[in-house]
């Protein structure tokens, strides 16, 4: 039966444009019930006996949710107790309108087994659908539709299903007139809070609902605190004419009264907003995007230095507020000012669930809380919840649920447990939801995905691969590595030349475009590597098996082999898709034993003597050429295999087969870019570096001459030559001290779609054209590469958004954004490990070096453990020595004594752990001895012996 | 135009029958072919409708969009023409042999409707010299056999009535920038006034005489013929005289005279017929092009 859906829709010039879709029923759409015997369907989803204890409904039931309860509610529906739930398509659909991250988390609902959730798409079934009536809104015609559909479902399953076990269907809906109606029409219908509350197993529940809006107005006073936020339509009008601005909301990290409003203008102009004051900061909450109206430049201020944190006891009346207020409005200079403004509107929330503790309230048996988010740019939550003694001194997560006008407060509600503060596993949990590193397992739509095991190469996949399975390829990684990407070989062919080839994982061949792994993959981007675990991009069958080229086993590859002459000049270079075996897997230490044992001539050996050489050449080729050899201190952390904590730390020794390897695979990475950009000009995806502005390397320069040493910054190759002369007689570690110093100037590396920049340099490695090629088990842009690269050499076929340069735009913007958090959670990860060693340690007195000098402190750097930590000249309740800042120096004179960049110091390292959430590796200087503000060396190590009788 | 072939013999057969009031298909004089018609036949349009008039066969669609008003009448919006002959209709239309047909019969409809009166232009409005409504009124010739104008003019007026244009708002800010606004409900819209709209009756000078709705073998007879638009009224909007033959000035009287009457009994059971229809809301059982 044919049906046309017609709307009306406002062009982008303008106009009108009525709209037909041609909508077709069926009368082939089944019930998904276990119980029914009417319907002829394969397999059912929901079960017969349907329980969920309940002192509302003793039956057994099926459950309805209407949009606004999945929207709002989806915490509570994910929970595992509610099952056997029916999502019509009207819902689903609303939901994806209005929001995408709650559809995904329905999606992978669905997609749950155990979850016995059935989508029935009534929209399409012929007894369920409902024309839209005339004076009927589009909410309203949806809320009659999900009243036909629980309404043909209990009709259905009173028809079909066998009377004993009286199948029931309950609609939950929070909207009053909607469950009026329904009540008239005879359903079932509650209110979630009602149903969820009935619930008799699990109460803790009641806890993850959300609070609906006639809840809100019991918290908070009835004083109104805030101006009311515009509505969307004034917003718009008001941006379009140039009275607002709209932009996205940071909020300060030190001050929580001030905030930055970040407006991106056209092109590079973009300016930033200040805001200050509860008021002008209007709800906004860090990252939402907001509408900004300036301030007239009478009330104009600065930023204040100032650092102040929400803290105690809820606060419901604003006198202290003022107080603090106050305290920001120090007259500022006339040219400190900034424009400032306040917050009218908000256009879009960005509110995630937020990590972070429960403050309990002081007063007993009290259910209202506040959360404080380890975010510090997050506004304190008030959440309700009976749980507060089992939550204290738990990591919890939070979601905000909205933020009324007359109350001081966001309110949320609590999500869920990640378990006890300082934990390891709670750490690890909390600081990959902080940097919004997706972790959760692989959906089942993911995982169909993967190919069928037991795999095996068929005659069909070598029809257009080439059989390199002859070679002795072997690959050569880090100990521990089970996603093996790339493998190496050399031989020598019959004209005396070399001819050498990379063999790359061929990812590509397993995870193609679009499909649910494909997706997956795109959204999260790059591997993580955290201490001691690794977040996979692609399921480990993928990762650590089929895709990985271990040895002994057959496996796919994309290879790049070159003919070589000895003098490591490449003459030709070709591409292929190929079938290899690695005859080794080794790691850098066994591979250097085997080229410096001279006993051993093997092919393997003779490969790797081969690569070592040519590796040289190159190295030596492209230092010549200006590329950068920077440092930065990289530890490592000795597990103990057991425990997995920390024993001991030490910073990442480099070998010659370690730059073997790396430089073999900067060269396929480049001779791909090249290929790829020639073929595709304007989508290929390209990785750049750009050259860092002069400002940058200010600090670098001052810090060289401080001790009489001249850098060159005019090109990189000037900045490699003069790093290499920079040395200091009796101070060997200058160098690494100031290629840290230089490693600290440089920009990010970024990935690009060719098409839409026109500067590809890659200034770090002096190359005109860089692309990541060679590791496309962790990274995405590999995988990318690779399609781009197969489809060059018609090796695979292509598909529209691989040559859609601002989809791969998109993509690109998407894997920067990874590539950065990742970064910063295994920073993260690295510095958590630190404090728990720091922690079993006890107190430690090391040697260091000043690396930078600021106004009030010096930062140190401990070779021994690649740390650096802070030394605070002025720290709060002691009398503060007096301080002298050169900003020429730099240099900092703290009562007689001149700290300047490179000085030798003494600290001793403690923990300090006074703020649960923020842990911190605490320095105070031992020498030099300045009477007031160094301290007497504590007994060092109290702890060492009694650590040692544990092993 | 579709054309055919008629001997001597069939002409004076022809002639005779019609000086003595008695038609080859038994018609009188002022009489029409059978004639059907159905509205809302295209969804995709905001207004249409389907008219056969013995095997004459046209459709009419008309969209509605926003345009500028014209600088001499800024107040007012404006309906646009235009008419296709498929190849569909006659295989002389095929390539560009329809053009000139179809430019004639748009010219003649936009002199019928180049009147105050026939529809309320006023009421396209939506802001004064910056928003207007334009329809777009698009004619598709299915079958020729004789009569276009008349089954054109029926189903120009029956799409009209059948049109509807989506309700917008106007809303201005403190800037005076204005804004349209479409309500999101796709009941709400606005219908035309078609009392006015006028109905083409074309008479065909056969012999002494003239006929209303001639058949192809009587335009064959004919010398010239006259074109008149009335209204319910009675009111001639235009009037055109088509054919190489001549009519002296009292035939011409005779031939207004009866186009009048002809016309003011065409729109009466054509209104009652329309409203009819649009009385029945959903529970019309659609025809369509296969019925």
């Amino acid at each position: 039966m044919l049906k046309s859906k017609t709307f009306v829709k406002k062009t982008r010039s303008g106009g009108v444009m009525k709209i037909v879709r041609e909508h077709y029923l069926r009368d082939d759409i089944w019930c998904g019930s276990e119980a029914c015997s009417g319907c002829k369907q394969e397999s059912t989803v929901l079960q017969t006996d349907a329980c969920m204890e309940s002192s509302l409904c003793s039956y057994p039931h099926y459950l309805v949710p209407d949009t606004n309860v999945v929207l709002h509610q989806i915490d509570v529906l994910e929970d595992p107790v509610i099952r056997n739930v029916i999502i019509l398509q009207t819902v689903l659909q609303e939901v994806r309108h209005r929001s995408a991250p709650v559809y995904k988390r329905l999606k992978d609902v669905l997609h749950e087994k155990e979850k016995h959730f059935y989508t029935f798409t009534n929209e399409h079934h012929r007894e369920t659908f409902i024309d839209r009536e005339p004076g009927e809104s589009a909410n309203d015609r949806n809320d009659r539709a999900i009243r036909v559909a629980a309404k043909w479902y209990s009709q259905h399953l009173k028809t079909f299903e066998c009377d004993k076990d009286g199948l029931k269907v309950v609609l939950l809906t929070n909207d009053q007139g909607n469950k009026q109606k329904a009540e008239e029409s005879g359903l079932l219908v509650y209110k979630c809070e009602e149903y969820i509350k009935s619930l008799i197993a699990n109460p803790e529940l009641v806890d993850r609902l959300a609070l609906s809006n006639d809840d809100k107005n019991e918290i908070g006073s009835s004083k109104v605190l805030f101006p009311e936020h515009l509505p969307l339509s004034r917003i718009q009008a008001g941006i379009k004419c140039g009275s607002f601005l709209q932009g996205t909301f940071r909020a300060s990290r030190d001050n929580y009264l001030e905030a930055t409003v970040f407006v991106q203008g056209e092109g590079d102009d973009s300016t930033e907003v200040l805001l200050q004051g509860l008021q002008n900061l209007n709800r906004a909450v860090h990252q939402d995007v907001v509408a900004v109206q300036l301030l007239p430049r009478s009330q104009w201020v600065a930023p204040s230095s100032v650092v102040l944190q929400d803290e105690g006891a809820a606060k419901d009346d604003d006198v202290e507020e003022e107080e603090e207020e106050k305290a920001l409005r120090i007259s500022a200079a006339e040219a400190a000012r900034k424009p400032t403004g306040k917050v009218v509107g908000i256009i879009k929330r960005n509110w995630r669930p937020f990590c972070g503790m429960l403050n309990v309230s002081q007063i007993k048996e009290s259910t209202r809380h506040l959360f404080t988010p380890a975010d510090r740019r997050v506004p304190r939550i008030r959440i309700e919840t009976r749980q507060a003694s089992t939550l204290a001194g738990h990591r919890i997560m939070v979601a905000i649920d909205g933020w009324p006008k007359d109350s001081r407060y966001p309110n949320g509600h609590f999500v869920r447990s990640l378990g006890s503060a300082g934990e390891k596993d709670t750490e690890q949990e909390v600081l990959l939801l902080e940097h919004d590193v997706p972790h959760q397992a692989f959906s089942q739509a993911v995982l169909s995905f993967l190919p069928k095991m037991p795999w095996a190469i068929t005659p069909e996949d070598m029809v257009r691969r080439e059989d390199l399975r002859h070679l002795s390829v072997c690959s050569v990684d880090p100990p521990g590595c089970t996603d093996i990407d790339d493998a190496l070989h050399c031989r020598e062919l019959e004209n005396g030349n070399l001819e050498v080839g990379v063999h790359i994982a061929d990812v590509s061949h397993f995870i193609r475009p679009s499909n649910a792994l494909d997706k997956e993959a795109a959204s999260r981007g790059t591997t993580v590597y955290l201490c001691g675990k690794r977040i996979d991009m692609v399921p480990e069958l993928l990762s650590s098996n089929l895709c990985s080229l271990r040895s002994n086993v057959e496996r796919f590859a994309f290879s790049c082999i070159w003919e070589m002459n000895h003098k490591a000049e490449v003459l030709k270079t070709r591409f292929t898709k190929s079938a290899i075996n690695s005859k080794a897997s080794l790691t850098y230490a066994e591979a250097q034993m085997r080229i410096d044992d001279t006993n051993m001539n093997d092919e393997i050996t003779k490969s790797l003597r081969g690569l070592n050489k040519l590796a040289k050449t190159l190295k030596r080729q492209r230092i010549d050429k200006g590329a950068l050899t920077l440092s930065s201190l990289e530890v490592r952390f000795h597990m103990d295999s057991e425990t997995h904590d920390p024993i001991d730390l030490q910073t990442k020794e480099l070998m010659e087969t370690n730059s073997m390897v790396e430089e073999f695979m900067l060269l396929a990475n480049i001779s791909v870019a090249q290929k790829i950009y020639d073929e595709f000009s304007e989508c290929a995806l390209l990785r750049k570096h750009p050259a860092p502005p002069p400002s940058n390397y200010d600090i670098l320069l001052k810090a060289a001459k401080s001790k009489d040493v001249e850098i060159h910054t005019d090109s990189a190759k000037a900045l490699a030559d003069s790093l290499d002369g920079a040395k200091v007689d009796g101070f060997p570690y200058f160098n690494t001290l100031l290629r840290i110093l230089a490693t600290r100037c440089m920009m990010q590396a970024v990935y690009f779609c060719s098409g839409m920049d026109s500067d590809f340099h890659h200034y770090g490695l002096a190359s005109p054209i860089y692309t990541h090629f060679t590791s496309p088990i962790r990274r995405y842009a590999d995988i990318i590469v690779h399609r781009l690269l197969a489809v060059a050499i018609g090796a695979d076929s292509t598909y529209p958004d691989l040559m859609d340069k601002h989809k791969q735009s998109a993509l690109c913007n998407n894997l920067n954004y990874r590539h950065k958090m990742s970064q910063y959670a295994q920073r993260a990860s690295v510095a958590f490990h630190t404090q728990l060693f720091f922690k079993s340690r006890g107190i430690l007195n090391e040697e260091g070096y000043v690396l930078f000098v600021r106004k009030n402190a010096i930062i140190v750097l401990i070779p021994k453990f690649g740390l650096e930590g802070t030394v605070f000249f002025d720290t709060k309740g002691k009398t503060v020595p007096n301080l002298v800042f050169d900003e020429e120096g730099p240099t900092l004179s703290v009562e007689q004594h001149i700290f300047c960049i490179f000085d030798k110091v003494k600290v001793t390292i403690t923990l300090d752990d006074s703020n649960v959430q923020h842990q911190k590796i605490r320095m105070s200087l031992i020498e030099p001895v300045i009477t007031g503000v160094s301290v007497p060396a504590p007994d060092a190590e109290p702890q060492a012996k009694k650590l040692k009788l544990d092993n | 135009m579709a054309t055919v072939k008629v001997s001597e013999a069939e002409k004076v057969y022809i002639l005779h029958g019609i000086r003595d009031d008695l038609r080859v298909d038994g018609r009188g004089c002022e009489d029409y072919r059978h004639m059907e018609i159905e509205t809302d036949v295209v969804s995709n349009t905001d207004g249409s409708a389907k008219v056969s008039l013995g095997h004459t066969a046209v459709l009419v669609g008309v969209k509605a969009d926003i345009g500028k008003p014209r600088p001499m009448v800024p107040d007012e919006g404006y309906l646009e023409f235009f008419v296709d002959c498929s190849a569909n209709a006659t295989p002389e239309f095929e390539g560009r042999g329809g053009d000139e047909l179809g430019t004639e019969l748009s010219n003649t409809l936009y002199k019928v409707f180049d009147n105050k009166h026939s529809v309320d232009l006023k009421s396209l409005c939506i802001s004064a010299g910056e928003h207007c409504w334009v329809l777009y009124v698009d004619v598709l010739l299915l079958q020729c056999d004789g009569n276009l104008y008349d089954a054109i003019s029926v189903a120009v007026k029956a799409a009209l009535f059948n049109t509807k244009i989506p309700r917008v708002h106007i809303s201005a800010d403190e800037e005076g920038t204005k804004e349209i606004e479409l309500s999101d409900d796709p009941y709400d819209c606005m219908r035309l006034n078609v009392e006015n709209v006028p109905c083409v009756v074309t008479l065909c000078k056969v012999g002494h005489r003239h006929v209303v709705d001639a058949t192809l073998q009587e335009k064959a007879c004919s010398v010239a013929s006259l074109i008149i638009s009335v209204t319910h009224k009675g009111t001639v909007t235009c009037m055109r005289k088509t054919g190489g033959g001549s009519l002296d000035p009292e035939s011409i009287f005779e031939m207004t005279e009866a186009g009048k009457r002809v016309g003011k009994a065409l729109h009466a059971p054509l209104m009652t017929l329309l409203q009819e229809e649009e009385s029945l809301g959903k529970k019309r059982l659609k025809v369509g092009f296969l019925g």
